[in-house]
């Protein structure tokens, strides 16, 4: 699948959840389909995306948290798939884009292009809810699913490598102010 | 030599600052700590399989209103480096650390000395401003302090707890 397209079939369902995304091309793909309040980009702090995304999970149980992951990130921070499967938070869902590829630092090979499943890792760190579409129909309703039902969920997306097209905004303060601003005056 | 009730005081200055989420990689001194946190139904803590793991959610939780401590040994702090500095710093994002001091006077164990006596450097470095109570009474007379701190400044503090603190791997 294309990870520009399959984006914006996440972006057209979103109301107010958040969405945490992935330094590189999780961040610049999501400023460039659908900026918005909700979103927290991450810059910095390769493999902690989705701690972040637990941690915003556990303070507001109230609000749906989706993670954009990526491949060449969540491999340095596996250990995070337990602690999510033990604390099983009903309202997150971890969505990695793996393209198999460090697409960022210049296409170099991960694991997940070898021998290695994140989504059979996943699994075994004690996930049950693990999703694997296969093509944009099943994408979608695997979206469909995550914003609907309990949690959490684990979804592994095979994405073309490429980089996401676009100017990348940089104004950390800014966006991590306008996101406290936005999820604090989100109606609990 | 212990000093007796430190690790009570420790778990009733973070509570009483509002803090009762956290992360933590356990070691035996700072597991006292967490025995406090542990019986206390309003508190939630999170063993996270690596330090930084825990600081990037307790991180997150800030983001959504709610302030988060750290708990673990000085070898965590290591673990911690790229994401308290390209996280917590870059975006100030604050957060309490309460770290044991293995490494330091009386250590038996020599793999620990070297991050040991690189701790003061590492929270220097990453612009931690930490202390070192080496009583409960000092321990009480900076406590309510340097967590205030951490929040008008809007960056992450530490307390180094030292063997003659805690009474070091062996106390009771």
């Amino acid at each position: 699948m294309n990870r520009n397209a399959a984006t914006k079939i996440l972006a057209e369902k979103l109301t107010n959840e958040v969405v945490v995304t992935n330094l590189g091309q999780a961040t610049l793909e999501m400023q460039q389909v659908r900026d918005r309040d909700l979103n927290f980009y991450t810059f910095g702090s390769m493999g902690q995306t989705s701690s972040i995304a637990l941690g915003i999970a556990q303070a507001r149980p109230d609000v749906r948290v989706v993670s954009l992951d990526g491949d060449g990130s969540l491999l340095m921070n596996l250990g995070l798939l337990t602690t999510i499967a033990n604390q099983a938070p009903a309202n997150l869902s971890v969505v990695v884009w793996d393209n198999e590829v460090h697409q960022t630092t210049g296409g170099q090979p991960t694991a997940t292009g070898l021998r290695s499943s994140l989504a059979a890792i996943a699994r075994g760190a004690g996930i049950d809810q693990v999703l694997q579409p296969q093509n944009e129909e099943e994408l979608s309703a695997a979206f469909d699913r995550i914003l609907n039902e309990d949690g959490p969920f684990f979804v592994e997306v095979k994405v073309d490598p490429g980089p996401a097209a676009g100017e990348m905004g940089r104004d950390l303060m800014w966006y991590k102010l306008r996101f406290m601003r936005a999820l604090a005056a989100l109606h609990r | 030599m212990t000093t007796d009730g430190w690790h009570l005081a420790i778990a009733d200055a973070l509570r009483r600052n509002d803090i009762r989420y956290f992360a933590t990689v356990p070691d035996f001194i700072i597991s006292q700590v967490l025995h406090h946190l542990w019986e206390d139904e309003g508190c939630h803590v999170v063993t996270s399989s690596r330090e930084e793991e825990g600081l990037g959610m307790l991180s997150g939780a800030y983001l959504a209103g709610k302030r988060g401590a750290l708990l673990m040994q000085n070898s965590g702090l290591g673990n911690c480096i790229n994401t308290l500095a390209s996280l917590n710093v870059a975006l100030q994002i604050p957060i309490v650390m309460v770290i044991s001091h293995r490494g330091d006077v009386g250590e038996y164990n020599a793999a620990q000395v070297p991050m040991g006596q690189a701790a003061e450097r590492i929270l220097e470095a990453c612009d931690v401003r930490y202390v070192t109570p080496h009583t409960v009474e000092e321990f009480e007379a900076e406590a309510d302090g340097l967590i205030k701190l951490a929040y008008t400044r809007n960056l992450p503090v530490a307390f180094l707890l030292p063997n003659d603190l805690t009474g070091g791997r062996y106390s009771k």
